[in-house]
């Protein structure tokens, strides 16, 4: 077992955790299986099981013990059974950056190449075809087709200010589509000069770090970051939010980068956009990857405030505790029907709340709720904060 | 044989292989990879790291203090998610930093400072700390101390084994943990109550000397008192009572970085690390 793709801090991070159980109150996938194994606490006592083994005193003093196969696999199935929510890491009494942790065990798990089937074609898929659904990079603005009064340049212009990062899922998956289409409308509205990268778009790299391939997203990070110059932009915008965390996480850029909530709280304040009044009671689902993993509460919030007739209810767990929907963290690739039960506890959250609508910042949220609530036949209406923006802009 | 001979002679391999065992875990966290050190020997490593922390800890000192305390020592975190931990893990953390530093002070004050004023007359001040009026203040510190350990460790086990929620789960190393503090908490306060108890006995082992007046014991050493109320008719071997209390500490001391005591030290970094972080994005 190579150490090396953890840092000094994550090792040392494994040793800190002292099994006190705090984040199996907040584990969402926990609170569906109840198992030991598969929980923050668990997977972390295996790690160091495992280091202990290999380089412990008792490994030092009689040698390595060796690695079973099958005691790794059991390990595989834990890391990869995880939506990445983050909500451990900010319960943790012992401030244990668990999310980041989690993403380095795969990271060595991909090493000795224990993951699942499944993330290995998505891998193929991104690095073959530069997105998540393994079609042709070339239909990534399909969805402009069903567009009407589209201008010559296709919103994919030479030059602009600002680059609409649109992300794989909103390209590609139909159920996400009015997402981009209802932001590139306030944007065209606003006559903001923005432009999309269109098929030169390759996927931002989030689902390979992901899934423990980080060391192959260098040249997605290269290229994308190219495009965005050759642009000459000085501002990306993002209505992915797993876009915009690996952006600011991983890019090193000094590119001014905006999630779609942020860039419109800002023309809202500059009083570029104002609202009819509306008489709706609604609800907000804050996205992991934007909220606890990349701070952002207030931006949504502060556009819900803003539009007039509308009345705002939080769900009982919001912001920094607002459960994970399910579609995180690639669970639904690993394992889809404990995304989706994760999925119908949100949706009776959402339920208790007696709001007619629930907004979100998020495309894979949008389709895993709105999924899930199809399939139990409940008339739940999901939407993305542009859309709804959008509806009720003067 | 000089029983502080004997202490030293258990004390200094005792500390060796505190340190070499720190260093065993801190060498395999270097195995890792440090951002803008990769390919550094683990010295380097180290040497980068603590560059990079004495750096950060002179740019805001007391911001880095302030969250020692509130966030560290006083757990800020815990105390917003449980009270009774909160108390417990406060009772032990406090109780074992108060009663480390107040035995530093006795231990150098009234073992070297006394010792030294004999040939250089500026350290006549050391007296005081051994039978003068600043005896009693840190004779009831270390009781008051040492009684705050026990009271939290006596918390943890009623949580543990009594309360037992069920985010808990107990394996060997808690148990061996806590009955280690239990038992050294209470050996300590045995011989206390053994040596007011038993005057005559430990008049003539220094090592075992109560410079407490013996009026004043029972609110400077409050629970030895209490516990020499029942030891009046028990006669032990002082000697048996000084080695059972002293090995086992030695040995505990040995035992922190190889068992869960080591986040004494790991979640320290981690919490101050995280609020850096915090405070950075800020």
């Amino acid at each position: 077992m190579d150490l090396s793709k953890l840092s000094p801090k994550q090792l040392l991070e494994i040793d800190a955790c002292t099994r006190c159980g705090e984040c199996l109150n907040f584990c969402p996938i926990y609170s569906q299986r109840g198992e030991e194994g598969i929980n923050p606490r668990g997977k972390i006592q295996a790690m160091k099981k495992f280091i202990r083994g290999q380089y412990g005193l008792w490994a030092k003093l009689f040698g390595p013990k060796k690695l079973s196969e099958e005691a790794v696999k059991k390990f595989s199935e834990m890391v990869y059974h995880c939506t990445l929510c983050g909500e451990c890491g900010l319960q943790c009494p012992v401030s244990i950056d668990s999310r980041n942790l989690w993403l380095a065990l795969k990271e060595v798990l991909v090493d000795l190449g224990h993951y699942p089937k499944n993330i290995g074609l998505m891998k193929n898929n991104i690095l073959s075809r530069y997105n998540v659904s393994g079609e042709d990079n070339a239909l990534r603005v399909e969805w402009l087709e069903a567009m009407e009064g589209l201008p010559d340049h296709k919103y994919q212009k030479e030059k602009a200010e600002v680059v609409f990062f649109v992300g794989c899922v909103s390209s590609y998956y139909p159920m996400a589509h009015k997402i981009p289409q209802s932001f590139i409308r306030i944007l065209d509205r606003l006559k903001i000069d923005f432009t999309l990268l269109g098929g030169a778009e390759w996927c931002c790299g989030f689902p390979l770090i992901g899934a423990g391939f980080k060391k192959e997203v260098q040249k997605l990070i290269q290229h994308n970051i190219e495009g965005v110059k050759e642009k000459g932009a000085n501002s990306v915008i993002f209505s992915c939010p797993s876009c915009y965390h690996t952006w600011h996480e991983d890019y090193k850029t000094d590119l001014k980068l905006l999630d779609s909530t942020q860039f419109i709280l800002k023309l809202i304040q500059e009083g570029r956009i104002s609202f009819n009044e509306g008489r709706i009671k609604v609800t907000y689902h804050d996205p992991c990857d934007l909220g606890r993993v990349s701070g952002v509460y207030e931006a949504p919030r502060a556009i819900l405030r803003a539009m007039p007739g509308v009345e705002f209810v939080e769900l009982p767990n919001h912001a920094e505790h607002c459960k994970c929907c399910g579609g995180g963290g690639l669970l639904e690739m690993v394992d889809p029907e404990l995304g989706a039960a994760l999925a119908r506890e949100k949706i009776k959250e959402i339920q208790g709340t007696g709001a007619e609508l629930v907004i979100t910042s998020c495309q894979q949220c949008v389709r895993t709720i709105l999924s899930t609530a199809r399939k139990m036949k409940i008339p739940l209406k999901v939407m993305y904060i542009t859309e709804f923006v959008l509806k009720y802009m003067k | 044989m000089d029983k502080h001979l004997i202490f030293y002679a258990m004390f200094i391999p005792s500390m060796i292989l505190f340190f070499w065992g720190m260093w065993f875990r801190v060498s395999l966290y270097l195995q890792g990879t440090l951002e803008g050190a990769e390919g550094l020997a683990p010295w380097g490593k180290l040497r980068i790291l603590l560059g990079r922390g004495w750096k950060g800890f002179w740019k805001r000192p007391c911001w880095y203090l302030r969250t020692l305390v509130v966030e560290v020592l006083f757990h800020r975190r815990l105390f917003n998610q449980s009270f009774f931990r909160w108390l417990a893990h406060t009772l032990l953390v406090f109780g074992f930093i108060a009663t480390f530093v107040v035995d530093m002070i006795k231990g150098f004050t009234t073992g070297y400072l006394v010792e030294w004023s004999r040939s250089i007359p500026f350290f006549a001040f050391a007296h005081a700390f051994e039978t003068g009026r600043i005896r009693p203040f840190l004779d009831f510190s270390l009781e008051f101390f040492s009684f705050l350990i026990l009271a939290g460790c006596v918390l943890a086990i009623i949580r543990r084994f009594f309360i037992r929620p069920d985010q808990l789960r107990t394996e060997e190393e808690d148990i061996v943990t806590l009955l280690f503090i239990l038992y050294l908490e209470l050996s300590g306060f045995l011989i206390e109550g053994y040596r007011i108890a038993h005057p005559e006995v430990v008049t003539n082992q220094v090592y075992m000397a109560n410079f407490t007046p013996l009026s004043a014991n029972n609110w400077i050493s409050f629970f030895g008192y209490f516990l020499s109320l029942f030891m009046k008719g028990i006669n032990l071997n002082p000697h048996f009572l000084w080695y059972a209390h002293v090995i086992p500490s030695l040995v505990w001391i040995v035992y922190i970085p190889h068992s869960k005591l080591l986040h004494i030290f790991t979640s320290s970094v981690t919490v101050i690390a995280d609020r850096a972080k915090e405070k950075l994005q800020a």
